[in-house]
């Protein structure tokens, strides 16, 4: 019988390899972060804000986001969105991801056959 | 003093934008705060509570702690590479058990004198506190090792080695020959590194006191020199063979044991110069020798490698 533990720990290895992809994924368009938690958690992507925040800062850091301080309803909001590099590394990495998923669905086929 | 939802979470912003660099400390800290209060909101609608000090706790430990959340800002730093980490580790504890050890020699040839409490005391303070250079050291090194890997991918790359290949190459054996015929010489005529020195002008107790005791002459003495002397044919065959073959491999550590043997043999059995300083000395120096050797037998054995199943190979399929 496998360990939750085990599972825990395996299973947040599998996510913070998809966390990028999807966050980058919401970012076509502006969202500051609260926004796009909520936008990630109703797709089934739900990702603590402790982790969420402070990634848009390191993308950003990497060249992949843009950020303008904005006011909208009153309050003053940061907004980040995919510049030119982000569009190009989630192109790229949009392929990369459908070419393992559609090799590990074969993959986990053939093991319950 | 009791705070407030509000003062919960200066605290926390303030917590997490201390350990950021700071340019960007202020900025951060007012989009967390913003991002938190919009969060803190939605869970009071959902929950229908007021926001109080408790509910903005138990928000913030979901969060994180200041000092994790602070670190996802930045790219993740480390300064020992993981790949090294039990190599470190290795190193850490077998550094700290010798050095220890040795304070503990020290501490049971001092007790009888200062008091085993004092010497306790002065083994904790002196050996074991003072001992903390060694992981430093050991951080250090690995730090730049690990920062030369990233700066120079290429130097690190790994090369394969033949097992069989000789360590030190070729001029570590010429090296080891000169050694050992010198060492012959020394074994012959100790009073030589007198002649030297001084040109043949020590003083008479000093020649004295490099002149072999009989017993050590008609036994120990004689079999050191013939077991150096098959060292001379040893060495030039790895130099032909141009590499360490398993046989070579057997032999010298055969006649590496044997040697061992024979200078234990020498150190417990009596004097082996007249004078007690010089044999006290060379003693010592002999203890080394057979430490270094046996030491470098253990390393080098424990780091075979026999490929082998650990349970018996079922025939099938």
């Amino acid at each position: 019988m496998v360990n939750t533990d085990t599972f825990g720990k395996l299973e947040l290895e599998l996510r913070r390899g998809v966390v990028v992809l999807a966050t980058l994924s919401q970012l076509r368009a502006p969202r500051y972060g609260y926004e796009l938690r909520q936008a990630l958690a109703e797709k089934g992507m739900p990702i603590e804000e402790g982790t969420l925040y402070p990634l848009l800062r390191r993308l950003e850091t990497q060249g992949l986001l843009q950020s303008e301080w904005k006011l909208e309803a009153g309050s003053q909001r940061r907004y980040y969105s995919l510049n030119a590099d982000g569009r190009a590394l989630l192109e790229k990495l949009t392929d990369s991801w459908q070419g393992m998923n559609a090799a590990m669905n074969a993959l986990l086929k053939e093991d319950k056959t | 003093m009791k705070m407030n939802a509000n003062e919960v979470v200066e605290s926390y912003v303030t917590d997490v934008a201390l350990r950021l660099p700071r340019k960007q400390r202020n900025d951060v800290a007012f989009e967390l705060r913003a991002l938190i209060n919009e969060g803190l909101q939605d869970k009071s609608d959902e929950t229908g509570r007021a926001i109080d000090a408790a509910m903005a706790t138990e928000f913030l430990n979901a969060f994180g702690h200041p000092e994790t959340v602070a670190a996802r800002y930045r790219p993740a730093l480390n300064i020992v590479d993981p790949a090294d980490g039990q190599k470190f580790w290795r190193a850490t504890s077998t550094g700290l058990a010798i050095i220890w050890g040795l304070g503990l020699l020290e501490l049971f040839q001092t007790a009888p004198e200062v008091g085993f409490l004092n010497a306790l005391a002065k083994w904790w303070m002196g050996t074991v506190i003072g001992s903390l250079w060694w992981p430093g050291v050991l951080v250090a090194g690995f730090g730049i090792s690990a920062w030369a890997g990233r700066r120079w991918p290429q130097k690190t790359e790994w090369k394969p080695k033949a097992n069989d290949r000789i360590r030190g190459g070729r001029l570590g054996i010429v090296m080891g020959l000169i050694g050992v015929m010198f060492g012959l010489y020394i074994l012959a005529k100790p009073t030589w590194v007198l002649d030297v020195v001084w040109g043949g002008h020590a003083a008479p107790v000093a020649y004295q006191a490099l002149t072999y005791t009989d017993s050590f002459l008609q036994l120990q003495g004689p079999i050191l020199f013939v077991l150096m002397l098959l060292y001379i044919p040893f060495f030039i065959a790895v130099l032909v063979k141009g590499r360490h073959t398993p046989m070579l491999r057997r032999i010298e550590t055969a006649s590496s044991l044997l040697t061992c043997a024979v200078m234990l043999w020498a150190i417990m059995d009596g004097p082996i110069f007249m004078t007690a300083t010089s044999d006290g000395v060379t003693k010592s120096l002999l203890l080394l020798i057979v430490i270094f050797s046996l030491s470098v037998m253990a390393i080098m054995r424990f780091r075979t490698v026999k490929p082998t199943p650990d349970q018996q190979v079922q025939i099938g399929r």
